[in-house]
């Protein structure tokens, strides 16, 4: 923002000239000019666009998403104090060290608007007073001080390397089926046997098929149709697949309609076998897929028993599919929460 | 390693008021409305009352019963674990060596400040989602860290994580910490951070780090580093690139004391690296 300019400007307009800027939400208001020009985003504006820019109602300067009205009017109280060219810079550090005094939430938001408004003193005042926050904290309080999920693995909080993998929602699933393995290797050592009967595909067609009473190709069209479907709906499907399946389990024993509980448990089995299908295709972790196979194997094996036997289910087995929910993270919480579960009525 | 001063040859009145006035230049009191140094000045305060705080002069055990009730009425201000557990240390310090009337007044602020403290978790348990913070932003706001709050930062989430990987960071880090000491070939791709952690291991910073303080030769004096150099302008000037000594907390109180006692924390150095790397704790 040169003199020039400025000396342009305003002998054409009143003494108060005044820049109209409108935020995202569509809220247009009036704002000194001298006071806005002090935000170069707003300065550059103006200059580009020519001098009609902002100078009436239609045509005001539409400013960057990040910048909401409250904010707004916070950074607008900065400028109006730092544009005055009269104060010492002893009255400026005063005044910006009591500015900055707000809670977490704000000083983010606004953080990102003095950022997407270039201006640039005040994003060093609040990363500064942001770093203050940080510091010498432990990662859960700081977790709990900004209410971030904590969406890493093991590994990588061992070891402060780039991610590999880039489609977080991946990790967010390995570290679903890490836990979940976990506790299978716990079971397996309880329950012996049963498991290894259970390793290839063939039983896991054999179960459906008679647990639907339907035909193998039905299951198959389904799985093809599946295939075609982006890879991120199907994670998140089976993520929230097996977090719903207690909800299920409990659908199937309240309905006591074997049709209600069969076609429930059929999508679900869709879900799993297209998660086998990207499985084979080999986007999971090596390693992963006898196990997994093993996890699902199970977990269809249990539905079966449960459909055939009585509706009654026992505390023991019960306990499986709630066990995963609870053990999920906060994550998984999250990510169930995000999205309609089509299997449980409420 | 360090240049210490010594007074051990000398009769033991005569320094009483010495270590009075070296108290006061260590400007323990300071720290500790320091959310950061806060863990490290309540460490000193322990180690100096279990040194020996019967034997002290008058006046100094004045001062640092002042010290102790500050560090507890500042307890509820710190809202960090680690100095939760510096306080707790030092009102075991205190519960052991301070005479009856003083030890139960410093009793009564401790337990006054932990009951401010729950009420202050209680009152945080809103659910609010905050705006997350674009990437260069989170950069910006990681080039004001230490190597520990960067690393702490590093494993709060995966957006985080990702701004910490930035390599600019890690330059700046290596400037500071080691560009006097080491030179290093530069390529496209250069990993600061890798080349980091290895001068890191290398020197076995981490211990000393966390103390927070350091020798500075250019006032003779022992100070709260800021960045590594001394808070004072000359004395950054004069030292140029060169970080000052840094110093672990025995080895303050030893300074203060005129003592030589060892430090009672375990010196496997190996173990402490790799815990940084891992899962960096204050203590």
């Amino acid at each position: 923002m040169s003199e020039a300019d400025m000396a342009i400007i305003k002998p054409e307009m009143m003494m108060k000239s005044y820049i109209w800027l409108e935020t995202t939400d569509g809220s247009i208001q009036q704002v000194e000019q001298e006071i806005a020009m002090y935000c170069p985003m707003i300065c550059h504006e103006v200059l580009q666009k020519g001098l009609g820019a902002g100078s009436s109602k239609n045509c005001a300067i539409s400013l960057p998403q990040r910048v909401n009205p409250a904010m707004l009017s916070l950074i607008l109280d900065y400028c109006r104090f730092h544009q005055v060219p009269g104060r010492s810079n002893k009255e400026r550090k005063v005044h910006d060290e009591k500015f900055i005094r707000m809670d977490t939430k704000r000083l983010c938001e606004l953080a990102s608007a003095a950022d997407s408004l270039q201006l640039k003193p005040l994003v060093d005042l609040s990363s500064r007073a942001l770093a203050r926050i940080i510091e010498g904290k432990t990662p859960e309080e700081i977790r709990e001080i900004f209410h971030l999920p904590d969406d890493l693995t093991e590994e990588e909080k061992l070891e402060p390397l780039k991610n590999l993998m880039d489609d977080p929602r991946i990790r967010l699933l390995n570290r679903l089926y890490a836990k979940k393995r976990k506790e299978l290797k716990e079971r397996e050592k309880l329950k012996g046997k049963e498991v290894e009967e259970r390793v290839d595909e063939r039983s896991v067609d054999d179960l459906l098929s008679f647990i639907n009473g339907k035909d193998h190709k039905v299951v198959k069209t389904s799985k093809s149709k599946k295939k075609n479907k982006k890879r991120k709906e199907h994670k998140n499907k089976v993520s929230h697949n097996l977090h719903s399946k207690q909800q299920g389990v409990q659908i199937v024993d309240e309905t006591a309609s074997s049709l209600g509980g069969v076609s429930n448990l059929l999508s679900m089995e869709e879900d799993i076998f297209s998660l086998k299908t990207d499985s084979e295709d080999g986007y999971v972790d090596d390693g992963m897929d006898p196990v997994l196979k093993e996890m699902l194997d199970r977990e269809v094996e249990d539905f079966a028993r449960r459909l055939n036997s009585s509706w009654v289910l026992s505390s023991g087995q019960e306990r499986q599919p709630v066990h995963f929910s609870i053990n999920g993270n906060g994550a998984t919480r999250r990510l169930t929460g995000t999205h309609d579960k089509p299997f449980c009525q409420g | 390693m360090k240049t210490r001063i010594d007074d051990q040859s000398k009769p033991q009145t005569m320094i009483q008021e010495k270590y009075t006035k070296r108290y006061q230049n260590l400007k323990v009191a300071e720290a500790l409305s320091n959310n950061h140094l806060y863990p490290f000045a309540c460490n000193e305060l322990s180690s100096i009352i279990d040194l020996g705080y019967s034997q002290l002069p008058k006046d100094l055990k004045a001062f640092i019963f002042r010290d102790c009730l500050s560090a507890f009425r500042l307890l509820p201000d710190m809202n960090t674990s680690a100095a939760v557990s510096a306080a707790n240390l030092l009102v075991k310090s205190v519960e052991s060596a301070f005479p009856k009337q003083k030890k139960n007044l410093a009793i009564v602020e401790f337990k006054q400040a932990k009951v401010a403290l729950k009420r202050r978790t209680k009152s945080h348990d809103e659910h609010i989602d905050l705006p997350s913070l674009p990437q260069d932003i989170l950069v910006h706001i990681f080039s004001f860290l230490d190597v520990y709050s960067l690393l702490s930062s590093s494993q709060v989430s995966r957006s985080w994580n990702q701004a910490t990987s930035e390599g600019s960071l890690w330059r700046s880090l290596f400037d500071l910490h080691f560009s006097h000491k080491v030179s290093i070939h530069i390529h496209p791709g250069f990993d600061w951070r890798e080349a980091f952690k290895n001068e890191y291991i290398l020197y076995k910073s981490s211990k000393m780090l966390r103390s927070g303080r350091g020798y500075c030769s250019y006032c003779d004096s022992v100070v709260w580093h800021d960045n590594l150099r001394c808070p004072k302008k000359q004395c950054r000037l004069k030292s140029g690139k060169k970080p000052l000594d840094l110093m672990l907390t025995h080895q303050v109180v030893n300074y203060l004391l005129g003592t030589t006692s060892s430090s009672d924390e375990s010196d496997s150095e190996d173990e402490a690296v790799r815990g940084l790397w891992a899962y960096p704790t204050l203590q």
